[in-house]
């Protein structure tokens, strides 16, 4: 597990780190998405949440659904691209639990990869993690995540 | 000194300056300019992105009254606006701020907003999360969006305003429309002409705006329109905004948004709780008190109202605590239990359900 601050990135994960998604390769080859710590606490507790429906392709980078803290509406971006095969109904109606468990209970969707080996390279794993997300702090002028 | 635009684009249907907004925040994304833009509507009911139209409005009362219904792409409350409120909004990239938190982006371009509200010599102030108060009365409203590190934060600033027809067409705790709940939602909202006695002229209203802006972020505003790149935007993002699939995109039953109420005599005097119910979240969405307690200052109960909005049901106790352990009030012989207790009365009304995983 790194931690950065109070933020927590476990090591087997693998990071968007300029949309602070997380995404975890299963077993069977499907994905498990959600929000990073460091972008829950940035956003703040969350209200709603809306996912796009079971069965939709969602490209790269594009929006797999939509949360709210407060008065705030943003984006999940999907972190490779692929079919959605489940959303969370426990978040659906309390989308806290994303802010509790990020990496657990409050997973964001589920998906199963178009091409997980293509463009699974362009997240950071591992190793990297903490360089990459203090690379990123620094572009943008933050003393903490 | 740094330029942003200013775009005024005068009163357009809802879903015209919904497909703006998603337009101009894309093109800030793609790195267009950050901007201002100030817009008034034709009348409409505007929902909350994650808000269902069964749940916040009197369809009934928006068929017969004309009024159109739309969904928003930011957050935040079901409100009315029509020509006679004012809106403003800024397109900026995070970078424009010096931070991430959300929170702070809000507080620091609410303070802003409401120097410019307190220009007309009137003392407004911002009230977390998201609104601009002038004596505990809401005068502005504000939320946002994101996307990447562009966002849009806009806000209301109610210039005249018909309280009646706003509840008449918003399903606010005040169940039934009467003199009363007229009267107490006269105590929570605020308008320019009510507090300065005549409207006032909306290119003042418009100056002040972009003064207190450009002081906040140390920029000045240069005049301008949407770009044929962004009105490329605009005409994309228009049929899909302009459709009942947009406006109907969240559907939930109305009775998982139940008005709760609960009252009961205090030695302090009467105090009633209507609480706006999210039950499946188990979350106050919206609380008012009204009944005969003395409460002094006024305010305190419209305060105690906004710190309550979007609360979770456990953390009630602890809200109403903190709130009361910060302020100096006289409330006779009411204590901030009281409220704790009629609260959860009220909650307690939502029965089994209450516990639903």
């Amino acid at each position: 597990m790194t931690s950065i601050g109070d933020c927590l990135f476990p090591d087997e994960l693998f990071y968007n780190v300029d949309t602070g998604i997380w995404a975890r390769r299963e077993a069977d080859g499907t994905i498990t998405v959600g929000m990073t710590s460091c972008a829950c606490s940035m956003v703040g507790e969350l209200v709603a949440y809306l996912p796009k429906k079971v069965g939709e392709h969602v490209e790269r980078n594009k929006s797999l659904a939509t949360v709210e803290s407060g008065k705030w509406v943003g984006p999940v971006k999907a972190p490779v691209g692929g079919e959605i095969i489940a959303v969370n109904g426990a978040v659906a109606a309390k989308a806290a639990i994303i802010n509790a468990d990020p990496y657990g209970r409050g997973w964001v969707a589920k998906m199963k990869p178009a091409n997980w080996d293509g463009e699974a390279a362009g997240l950071i794993t591992g190793a990297g993690v903490r360089a990459a997300f203090e690379a990123k702090m620094k572009a943008d002028g933050l003393s903490r995540c | 000194m740094t330029a942003w635009r200013l775009i005024d684009s005068g009163i357009l249907r809802a879903a015209e300056h919904f497909a703006l907004n998603r337009a101009l925040l894309e093109a800030r994304r793609q790195g267009g300019p950050s901007t201002l833009r100030f817009l008034r509507f034709a009348p409409s009911a505007l929902l909350g992105y994650h808000q269902s139209a069964e749940q916040e409005l009197r369809l009934d009362a928006c068929t017969e009254l004309g009024i159109d219904i739309q969904r928003r792409i930011s957050g935040g409350g079901a409100i009315f606006m029509d020509e006679t409120q004012f809106g403003w909004e800024l397109y900026l990239d995070r970078a424009d701020l010096g931070t991430r938190d959300m929170s702070i982006i809000a507080r620091r371009i609410c303070e802003a907003a409401a120097r410019a509200v307190s220009g007309f010599g009137i003392d407004a102030r911002f009230r977390p999360r998201n609104d601009i108060e002038v004596g505990g009365r809401k005068i502005s409203g504000t939320g946002g969006v994101f996307d990447g590190d562009a966002l849009l934060y806009q806000g209301t600033l109610l210039v005249e305003f018909d309280v009646e027809k706003m509840l008449r067409i918003l399903r606010v705790p005040a169940e039934k429309l009467s003199g009363k709940a007229i009267a107490d939602a006269r105590d929570r909202v605020a308008s320019l002409a009510e507090l300065l006695g005549f409207a006032p002229p909306l290119d003042e209203v418009k100056a002040r705006l972009e003064q207190a802006f450009g002081a906040e972020f140390g920029v000045t505003f240069q005049p301008g329109t949407p770009s044929e790149g962004e009105l490329e935007l605009y005409r994309a993002a228009l049929p899909e905004i302009d459709s009942p699939a947009w406006i109907n995109l969240v559907g939930k039953p109305r009775s998982d948004l139940p008005i709760l109420e609960a009252a009961k005599k205090f030695p302090g005097g009467l105090l009633r709780a209507a609480l706006a119910f999210d039950r499946p979240g188990e979350r106050i969405r919206q609380a008012w008190f009204t009944g005969d307690m003395f409460v002094n200052p006024r305010r305190t109960i419209a305060d105690l109202e906004a710190a309550l909005k979007n609360a979770a049901g456990a953390d009630v106790a602890g809200i109403v605590r903190d709130f009361f352990s910060t302020r100096d009030c006289d409330m006779l012989t009411l204590t901030p239990d009281d409220f704790i207790m009629v609260v959860h009365q009220a909650m307690a009304q939502a029965g089994p359900e209450r516990t639903r995983p």
